[in-house]
């Protein structure tokens, strides 16, 4: 049963998968090509939950499907790109497109024979299994130096989105409280001392 | 630890049926006669000058990224909250310089005047 | 759990790059409306730290920790203090060319800190991980320093093109280390080159696979050809401060990965990516010295020359013996200081709304400024291989260590690369002293500091051409 309904799962999840992402390359609407890119994730997010790593599943669609396909959204709708034009040459570009992914499948399905590559699918694990803390026990202690240089990493993108994309404020009127505190008399008020006219 | 997830697959399982029944039953029992009037867009009789659709501004693009990087922070703190006591005050130290760092790069930004709109 | 809290001490110099870069980020955004040269000063400072801390720390011993992510050795450190020292004169020759330009400053010194702290985590890796985290972290402060002038369409087509090969480099080295784990079951490159001792290459296809899409990972980040299409065109679209970082301290990082990936970690399929390399350093020497020939940028003609450069260095490399791999980082380090030299003047020499960029630029250089024609000549003598200089003894010991290693064919082809690449060195040699300026007033754009640093930069490279034991040695004990 339980061997059975996985394998249902897998197959669903990944002719899905292709499917979609061939939907992703082929369709006209560059939304809808992106609505796509977002199932995609999805099925390959329960092909991670069904290598128990439950962890990455959920980060997948957290940070994929929340955040990143948000940003493409964007991207795709202030590029305001004209598909059609982008596909005028996709039949010329086929034959040799065709045989590069043709050139990396073959070598794919040579490398993941069980001959070649000794990694060997992980073992299931009982209910009370959680990948979550041996993935926790393992990232912040062993691999704790490539954890802080990950945060490096985030800071230079910070920096980086930043000065690229960001033109400083333009024409903002908000308040500089600080300076409206420290405003002093002499630079609102200047008194000026005019002789008075004498009467006659 | 699959069999934790089976009521979460018979969920989806039910939740797309949901979504789907309601599109295929109208598909089979509405009437359908599309002809080339009715699938054109209408702008007040005339033929419609322009693209409907705007680019966006780049600044929700600025907005969207630094979201990004935030998130991905809050999913480097879900296994540091469940291993919190294995991993000991070594773990803590990790997270915080972690932390701090973005932190470093908050102030820069709300510096930069990047989360004000207009 | 068996875990042992990791020595922290070898990695004090990336730890303090780490804080000083955060420092400078912070003074920049509340200083420097104060006190305008502070982010400027403070990096300058927290190069001279890093150097003063990498020397200090070296015990002379091989150290790994970090549970085999970090390793401290002979050759890391000599590495991480020819990035540093070059970083700080890159910092010096572009002051003012940042300030004159619409660059933003701090965020200038920033990216260019953060992307040396990359370079120096790569130097230091010592597995699959920290080494692609240093190699992005090296790479995505470039792509967005060449942009950073942000009303040139050239820089940022540049910064595009750049963006695009530099994500196809990462891809394709990512999917060889990604073999190589599935052969392997070992991410440390300690442990994969222990287990590859029982495992011949003839017997594991799969090994050789993941080899060449290594080497082509590392031939695209040294912008070797046939990976060099980027080169020349980012070296020309971006402005001349960043060319000049991108054209220097990079090309020791990359080098550095060259040599973890193959010398440390595959030394047994050292016969397998000699050919690899034999390809990559032929096809550059030919393409970077015809190409640069009819080069009329001087940006350009130096981009060409760096693939000609990259493509005599790998030969130190596929030697295959400890005589090459020491001529090949001897000879990376002399480049290094040479293109630093050259892209420094090109630099140095761009005032305010005018760029030297072309070598008409350079038309009678001699009489308007006749020192700085001097250190130029010096440069270009160096880079063509001319005696004494140290340019000459870098292809000398490259050349050797063929010789030694039976490729007495292939040293026979370099000499003949480097016989037709003079032509062009010397063609800027001859524009300069020879040629009518086109312009009669006096060159003025470079401020004291910068001459003096223009003129240690040449100078040294004249006496390593005199005592080249000064280096030479130190890369010697490495292997």
């Amino acid at each position: 049963m339980y061997n059975w309904l996985t394998d249902c799962v897998f197959y669903v999840a990944a002719a899905l998968l292709v499917v979609s992402s061939l939907l992703v390359i082929t369709s006209r609407n560059p939304v809808r090509s992106v609505l796509f890119l977002v199932l995609c994730f999805f099925c390959s997010s329960i092909l991670w939950m069904l290598l128990e790593a439950e962890f990455l599943a959920l980060v997948l669609i957290f940070v994929y499907v929340g955040a990143v396909m948000t940003l493409f959204l964007f991207v795709v709708m202030m590029l305001h790109i004209d598909l059609e034009k982008l596909k005028t040459n996709f039949v010329r570009y086929l034959p040799i497109g065709a045989l590069i992914v043709l050139g990396m499948i073959g070598l794919m399905g040579y490398i993941i024979a069980p001959e070649h590559f000794s990694l060997l699918a992980p073992a299931h694990h009982g209910a009370d299994y959680s990948n979550i803390k041996e993935l926790g026990t393992a990232l912040y202690t062993h691999y704790v130096y490539p954890f802080e240089l990950a945060a490096v990493i985030l800071i230079v993108a910070i920096i980086s989105a930043i000065s690229l994309a960001h033109r400083g404020p333009r024409g903002r009127k908000s308040q500089d409280v600080p300076s409206q505190l420290n405003i002093q008399r002499n630079d609102r008020v200047r008194l000026v001392d005019v002789p008075a006219e004498k009467k006659e | 630890m699959l069999e934790n997830y089976f009521s979460v697959l018979i969920f989806i399982l039910i939740g797309v049926a949901m979504g789907v029944a309601p599109l295929v039953l109208g598909r089979l029992v509405a009437p359908h006669r599309p002809d080339k009037e009715k699938n054109s867009p209408y702008e007040c009789g005339f033929d419609a000058f322009e693209d409907a659709r705007l680019p966006f501004d780049v600044r929700f693009y600025l907005v969207a990224l630094l979201f990004i990087i935030f998130d991905l922070e809050t999913a480097f703190f879900f296994p540091w909250a469940v291993v919190l006591d294995k991993i000991g005050w070594f773990g803590f130290g990790a997270m915080m310089i972690f932390l701090g760092l973005l932190v470093i790069g908050f102030i820069y930004e709300w510096k930069k005047g990047a989360l004000e709109w207009e | 759990m068996n875990f042992v809290i990791p020595d922290v001490v070898p990695a004090i110099p990336e730890i303090f790059m780490l804080a000083m870069t955060c420092i400078v980020l912070l003074s920049g955004l509340f200083l420097q409306r104060r006190y305008p040269s502070l982010p400027y000063m403070l990096s300058l400072l927290a190069l001279v730290g890093a150097v003063v801390l990498t020397v200090a720390l070296y015990k002379h011993t091989t150290e790994i920790t970090f549970h085999n992510s970090y390793i401290i050795d002979h050759i890391g450190s000599i590495l991480k203090v020819t990035i540093l020292g070059t970083c700080f004169f890159v910092f010096l020759y572009c002051r003012r060319y940042v300030a004159d330009r619409n660059i933003l400053n701090t965020e200038f010194y920033v990216l260019c800190l953060f992307s040396v702290l990359g370079m120096m985590v790569l130097v230091s890796a010592y597995s699959f991980i920290s080494l692609y985290l240093g190699l992005e972290i090296f790479s995505l402060p470039l792509y967005a320093l060449i942009a950073l002038q942000r009303d040139a369409a050239r820089s940022a087509e540049a910064a595009m093109k750049y963006f695009i090969m530099g994500a196809v480099a990462s891809g394709m080295l990512l999917y060889g280390l990604s073999m190589i784990y599935g052969a392997t079951k070992s991410v440390d490159i300690a442990v994969v080159s222990q287990v590859l001792t029982s495992v011949p290459a003839s017997q594991n296809l799969i090994l050789v696979f993941g080899l060449v899409f290594v080497v082509v990972g590392v031939a695209f980040k040294l912008g070797g050809a046939p990976f060099h299409m980027w080169v020349p065109d980012v070296y020309e679209g971006a402005p001349s401060a960043v060319t000049l970082f991108i054209a220097t301290a990079p090309k020791i990082a990359a080098f550095a990965m060259a040599v973890r990936l193959l010398v440390d970690m595959m030394p047994l399929y050292q016969v397998e990516w000699q050919h690899m390399l034999i390809v990559v350093a032929l096809v550059s020497m030919a393409i970077g010295n015809f190409v640069a020939i009819v080069q009329t940028n001087l940006k350009r003609m130096l981009a060409y020359s760096s693939i000609a450069h990259m493509g005599y260095m790998s030969l130190g490399l596929l030697s295959g013996n400890a005589q090459g791999y020491s001529a090949a980082s001897f000879y990376i380090i002399v480049y290094t200081i040479m293109s630093l030299g050259a892209f420094g003047m090109v630099t140095i020499l761009s005032g305010k709304g005018f760029e030297m960029e072309t070598i008409n630029d350079y038309k009678g250089l001699n009489s308007r400024n006749p020192w700085l024609a001097f250190i130029m000549l010096l440069l270009m003598f160096s880079m063509a291989g001319v005696p004494p200089i140290a340019g000459f003894f870098a292809k000398l010991g490259v050349i050797e260590s063929l010789v030694e290693a039976h490729l007495v064919w292939l040293a026979v082809l370099a000499l003949v690369f480097a016989i037709i690449g003079a032509y062009y060195y010397l063609r800027v040699v001859k524009v300069m002293y020879f040629d009518a300026p086109e312009h009669q007033s006096r060159i003025d754009t470079t401020s004291m500091d910068t001459r003096i640093a223009i003129s240690a930069n040449g100078l040294f490279i004249l006496v390593l051409g005199i005592f080249p034991g000064i280096i030479f040695n130190l890369c010697k004990a490495a292997f």
